[in-house]
Order: C-alpha cells, then structure tokens, then sequence
C-alpha cells in the first residue's frame, strides 16, 4: 500500500476518437452522448459531441485507472491504499446513477411519445432534461438584470450530487478539462471561450507555456495607483 | 502493542505553516526534532502541473472527504452534516503547498481589538498578549527566507517594517488594471499584495518561471512559489537534526501523572502504532485539528481535553469568510479582462482595514481582485448549467467579468467552536472534528457593507452588471483559515495559552499555528502564523529549553492609539 507520493505512473493514454466503450453499453453511450449534446450544444462552435465529452465520461466511470493524470501528462496514476478505496466505492456509486439516470431518460422519453431518449428530437430531449432537472431550462445571463447572492456550502467534488447535476457537471469537466482525460478533444473548449491553454500538461512545469502576454505589458505603478511615488516598477 | 523510539528534544505535529518555521528553528539551534505529518511528503517537479481537474475537483491535494470528514451545524440543537469546512492539504507543507498566498502583514490594531472596542455584546474580543512591535522583526525573517513579493512603500498606513521586500509584484493583469481604475476613481488607495511567491531578478536568487497562471488551489512544479515544503524542511534537513514522518497521524498527546507531556501516540503508515517521547511536544495541526487533538487527549489529569482546565479548548473559533462581487462587462465595447490570468490576487486594498464607526461595524478586512478562474470552474453567480444559456455565458464572461473579494474579520464568540463529532470517525477511526458556528451581527454588518463597496469599485471601473455575494447564515470555511481555538491570554481562566503559545497547565506544549490567535485579523493569516511560529521557537530554542522562563509585560494601550 504505497503512499500518494509514490504511486507508479502507468503507461497508457486516451484516444479521444476511439468508440470502444470501456463502461456504458452502446445504447448508454448514445444516450449520454445526446444528452451531453443538449447540455453543451453544438452551434456556430463546436459542442460536447465534438469534443468527445463522452469519451471523457466513459474512461471516468469505467473504473480508477483514469482519475487522476501524471503531472506530465504521460500516463495516469495507479491509485493505492485507502485513496483507492474510497474512491473505488464513488465510482461503483457513479455507475449506478449513470444505469439508473439513462433508463429514467428513457421512461420520460416515453411518457412524452418517444421511443427513447436518443431518438426524441432536440425539442423533446430538452422538455425531458427540464423534467428530470426539476427546474426550468435556463435562460441567459442579462446585463440588465439584478440579482444577489449569498454564500452557502458548496464543494469542487462531483459528489452529492443528482443525476442530472452530476452528469451537467461531468460534461463541464469533459468539455474543459485537459485533453489528457479524453474530452475538449484538439483543445476544442477552450478555443471556444478564448482559453490559450497549454499545448500539454509538461509545458505548464517549466515556464514553456506561460500567460505573461495576457498581462498588462506596459504599466507604470504611479498611475495606476492613487498615492504611491516609489520608483516605477517593481 | 506501542512500539517505542528513542526520544528525542522536540516533536512537532503537522508541517504547514505552522510546523516548518519551528522545525528549521529549532533544528538549526540544535536540537533533535522528528515533525509528523498525516499526509504524504510530495515532490513538486514530479507531482504538481497546471491539470485544472486534478487540483480544483478531483481532490488530489484537498483532504478526501470520505477519509478525512468533518462535521458543520448552526447551533446547539442542530445535526451535523458532513462537510469539508476549512479544509486545507493533507501533505508535508499542508495550506502553503496550494494556496493562493495573500501574505499581507497585520496591522498593530490586530493585537488590541479589546482595548479599542471593548466588550462588544454577543463576541468574546480580547488583546493579544504580544503585540504588532513583538513579531514585527520575526515578519521580517519570514518574508526574507520564505520569499514574500510586494510593492515597497505602497501600503498607506502599514506597521512599521524593518526592511523591505525581496521581491518585486508581478506586473497587474488587465482585470488588476481594471481594479486600480475603478479605485482611483473613488480615491481608494490600492496596491499589489504581498503574496508568497517570487518574481524574476529577486533578491533570493530563486528562480521564478511559473508564469502558467494554474495558481490557486495547484502544486507548483516550480521553485516560484513559496511553500513550507521547499524552504524550511530543507533548511531543517539540511542540519541533520531534523527527521519528517509523512503518512503518520498522531492520535494522542500523552502526559505524565502531574500534566507534563511525555510524547505522542501515532499510527504508522502500516497501522502500527508507536510511541515518540519528547522534551516538548509543538502541536501545529491548524486550528481545527490542533483543538481537535487535544480534546482526543483526554487523561487522569485533564478529563476533558489536553491542557483544558479553563474548558476553552475549540472555544472561540474563527474562520473568516471569503466574499466577493463579481462585475460582468460589455464584451462589444471592453477589451478582455482575460480573468484567468495571474496568481490569483492582482490588486487589493487595506483602505477599509482601520474601524470607522460612520460604516455600522467594527474592524475591517482587505480586499482584493482575484482571477475569475479557469475554464471549468470559473465564478459565475447563478450561471445556466446547461443549455444555449450555459455556452453563451462562458463565451460572454470568461473574459469579460472579474471579481473583487474580501477577506471577512469575525469576530470571536464562545459558542463558535470546534468540539468532537459523536458519530462520524475518521479514516483511523477517530472521532472528526464537528464545527458550531453562526456569524455574529457584526460580522453580517461588515460583509454587506464591504461587498456594497466593492459593488462600488466595479461599477467605477464599468462593470454593466454587478452580482454581490453577501455573507450567508452561516459559514462556510471557504477561506480555508482557521484561528482562535486555543486562546492565548494572560488569564488562565480566560485562555489556554500564553504569549509564548505555551500551555499554561502544561509547560511543555507549545500550540503554533492560528489556534492563539485571541483575534481573527483582517489579514490571511499564514504570514503571521508564519512568524508566531518563528517567534515561539526561538523562545523554546533560546530560553525554555536553557532552564528558564520570561514573561512579557504590556503597557496598557493609550488613549488615542
């Protein structure tokens, strides 16, 4: 039972194109697939179908071999001890809820006159995700509305979560996270929203990839600050 | 059973903030010194690289909650539920490995929040028992061999300092721009932060290449940023005094018939468990966990918890609050923010630090501009989850919002504490820390009139829409800063600690992380837990440990300070 800091690193990679199914069936698969699509749309930009959100999905629930990347991105870390139990019992957990999710996709598609989810139209997929969401399909962010806000406890983790939040969530992650984990294939997501990103997780390890041209480049701390006359820069 | 080692001079539980300064102090003096460490000892180069995933949700430097849980309630009457409150790294450098690292310094008005205010109803204020001038040379120490950036002679109305910084700020980002816009437009001095990294062409000769912006809450796999991890256990290694052992959780603090501390009890790594006898016993756990581990320290001499004769341990909590508004901005007419980038902080304030009874409160806290986030977990108040809706509001703000937070200054009550969990067990099956808190009146003043005024600073530097984030019914620990459970004072009866963090019942513990601190500040705390240590230590190294004892007597605050 080797501890956290010195877990081996397994040689193996995700190939985002690849249509081997490692946890869902196939009929799983396209169901999560379309909904993914609906949940992160393809439009003038690409979607989570483009950027295989499924795949990304499908290496995370198929066990724990793919939860955590090497530093460098060269393989995935062989998990141990109690980290590797635990987090063993969470995907055994997130399994069940991806079965139990799609085949409830699939009764709600019925009751609104499709066969299943997959082959109900966007419209339909929509009024179904609204339904088991249990809240209203979301409307845009308006700069001429007001709204507060106030703290409440709230974690980074994908647990204790619904179905339907978890899988929101999951798509999120599969669309931004790094490609090393199988989705935001060819950096996809973040061209979308104007993300430089690094071209591999090595280059952010040694100053190669570097957001410094993102800074403000040519400043002067007496004007920029209200009471300061020390010299310039830094 | 109990395996038993070798004793040795000084054991020291927990290497973060805490922990590292005595370690390198004491190690350096000469002592023999093992530091424990319930987490793993992570080497940055192999371990740490800017995955977003990894870091923010998958847990791999947060404490997993399913093995290190805590509990959270309102009050009295209410059920805890599980919850990751102010949780910080599992790891040899804990916070320090991570954190976005604010490290202001405190102000002198820290130290005397009773003498200023006196009682004020409902919070349990008290002075500390040093002050500003006391730990002002061990600041010093800290910022020269840790590594602190700031811009010299840029805070209007610091403490005195005895020499400047080592390092320079990094240049301000284009939301950082934005912030010091909006400020001086409402004449409001602003300035670069001092924060725990370094820049390029410092005076430590470290180098700084980590221009990645992957900062808070990521290992870096640089030497750019400061951790407890990469400066002061090698400079305690470097002695050959000094032995770490990571993977090892201290389950009790044992103490002879008359109270003394003997050592501490600690599960290996393998589940053996053993002995380590100890002249003095350094607990520095975090405030949580320190106060947690002394009430699992139960024994003839103490019933209710290690050195707890004034029933004040886990009293008094404070946790702070991370608040902040978020400004969206018209992507049509205004360049990108580009809110990914930087160390998290570019451009904060103490303008609001110094009490002015016009605003309704007492105390006040720092602000700070901090990055938006990177793409999976941007801060978007009630952002669309799915949908057209969803997309559109990444393509919208990522680049074109920021965000102006605070650090919130609660204030102390008693009935804000940590104390045992009755039900929940830890991965070693030990009873986890259960926290008990509401914010007093105060401190709701305080975060909707500060959050009010960054909603003011936003809308000068043309933010459209402004989304305020209040302080909610309870805490949330979101600051991940912890303080105040084992008191110090010069009372017995009214704290745990002197002003040497030393027991009073128990003249060979010495608590060395925010535990003491009587105060919140309206400051982060690492730099002052930082120096607290440093402070400590050389009293441990210079003084206790020769045979003797001093104390330190305070004049009485004037009028008018």
């Amino acid at each position: 039972m080797a501890s956290k800091s010195e877990w081996k690193i397994v040689d193996v990679s995700i190939d985002p194109d690849s249509d081997e199914k490692l946890f869902f069936s196939e009929h799983e698969w396209s169901t999560v697939e379309a909904a993914a699509a609906r949940i992160i749309p393809t439009d003038h930009d690409p979607g989570a179908r483009e950027a295989r959100v499924i795949v990304f999905i499908d290496r995370y629930l198929s066990g724990i071999d793919f939860h955590y990347a090497a530093a460098d991105g060269s393989g995935f870390l062989r998990m141990e001890g109690e980290e590797a139990r635990v987090a063993r019992a969470r995907t055994n957990d997130f399994q069940k809820m991806y079965r139990e999710g799609v085949r409830e996709l699939d009764a709600i598609a019925q009751r609104h006159g499709a066969s299943d989810f997959v082959s109900a139209d966007e419209a339909t997929q929509d009024a179904i995700l609204v339904e088991i969401s249990g809240a209203p399909k979301p409307k845009h962010v308006r700069l001429d509305e007001h709204e507060v806000f106030y703290s409440r406890l709230q974690g980074n983790t994908d647990t204790g979560k619904s179905f339907f939040d978890t899988l929101a969530f999951h798509v999120r992650q599969g669309f931004y996270a790094d490609p090393v984990y199988g989705g935001n294939k060819g950096r996809v997501g973040w061209k979308v929203i104007g993300f430089p990103g690094p071209e591999s997780l090595k280059d952010t390890m040694d100053g190669t990839y570097t957001t410094a041209p993102y800074f403000v480049e040519q400043y002067d701390w007496r004007e920029l600050l209200l009471e300061y006359d020390g010299p310039d820069t830094a | 059973m109990v395996e038993k080692n070798d004793p040795v001079d000084v054991v020291i539980v927990g290497l973060g903030a805490g922990g590292g300064p005595a370690a390198k102090v004491l190690a350096e003096a000469g002592y023999s010194v093992v530091g424990f460490d319930k987490g793993p000892w992570l080497r940055p180069s192999e371990h740490y690289s800017g995955d977003e995933l990894k870091f923010q949700n998958r847990s791999y430097l947060w404490p997993d909650v399913d093995l290190m849980p805590r509990t959270v309630r309102s009050d009295e009457s209410s059920e805890g539920r599980i919850f990751n409150f102010s949780p910080v790294p599992s790891a040899v450098g804990g916070g320090t490995t991570h954190m976005a690292g604010w490290t202001p310094r405190p102000r002198p008005s820290d130290f005397i929040m009773r003498s200023l205010h006196g009682d004020i109803e409902g919070a349990s204020l008290a002075d500390w028992p040093y002050r500003y001038e006391h730990l002002e040379p061990y600041l010093t120490k800290v910022e020269w061999s840790y590594g602190i950036s700031g811009l010299n002679g840029a805070e209007i109305g610091a403490g005195f300092r005895s020499k400047p910084y080592p390092s320079g700020p990094l240049p301000p980002t284009k939301f950082g721009a934005k912030f010091y816009e909006g400020c001086r437009k409402l004449g409001i001095n602003a300035m670069p932060l001092p924060m725990s990294h370094l820049t390029e062409r410092n005076e430590l000769g470290r180098k700084a290449v980590n221009r990645t912006s992957f900062w808070n809450q990521y290992g870096d796999p640089t030497e750019t940023r400061s951790t407890v991890a990469t400066t002061y256990i090698p400079d305690a290694l470097a002695t050959g005094n000094f032995e770490v052992r990571a993977d090892t959780f201290v389950r009790e603090v044992k103490v002879d018939k008359n109270g003394r501390a003997t050592g501490v009890v600690y599960i290996a790594p393998d589940g053996s468990e053993h002995l380590q006898e100890a002249t003095v016993v350094i607990l520095a756990l975090g405030a949580i966990e320190s106060s947690r581990l002394m009430l699992l320290s139960k024994s003839p001499r103490f019933p209710e918890g290690l050195a707890n004769d004034s029933g004040l341990v886990g009293k008094n909590a404070t946790f702070h609050e991370y608040l902040f508004a978020v400004g969206l901005f018209d992507r049509e007419v205004t360049d990108p923010l580009n809110g990914f980038t930087g160390n998290y902080q570019s451009g904060g304030s103490m303008h609001f630090y110094e009490t002015d009874h016009d605003r309704g409160h007492i105390g006040g806290g720092i602000i700070a501009t901090t990055q938006i986030g990177q793409p999976i977990n941007p801060i978007l108040p009630g952002k669309p989850v799915w949908g057209e809706a969803a997309k559109d509001a990444d393509r919208d703000y990522f680049l074109h919002s920021m965000k102006i937070g605070m650090i919130l200054q609660d204030l102390p009550q008693e009935t804000n504490r940590v104390d045992l969990d009755p039900t929940v067990k830890d991965r070693w099956g030990m009873p986890v820390a259960r926290i008990t808190n509401k914010p007093h009146a105060n401190d709701t003043a305080m975060s909707k009139w500060q959050i009010d005024k960054n909603v003011e600073i936003l809308e000068a530097a043309g933010a459209v829409r402004t989304m305020p984030v209040y302080l909610g019914e309870e805490f949330t620990g979101n600051a991940c800063h912890q303080h105040g459970t084992v008191r110090m004072g010069n009372d017995p009866q009214k704290s745990v600690l002197n002003e040497w963090a030393q027991a009073h019942s128990v003249d060979n513990l010495f608590v060395l992380d925010g535990s003491g601190f009587a105060t919140a500040m309206g400051v982060n705390p690492t730099l002052t837990i930082m120096a607290h240590s440093w402070r400590a230590a050389d009293y441990i190294a210079n003084t206790y440990l020769k045979g003797r004892s001093e104390r330190l007597v305070l004049e009485p605050v004037s009028a008018g300070n």
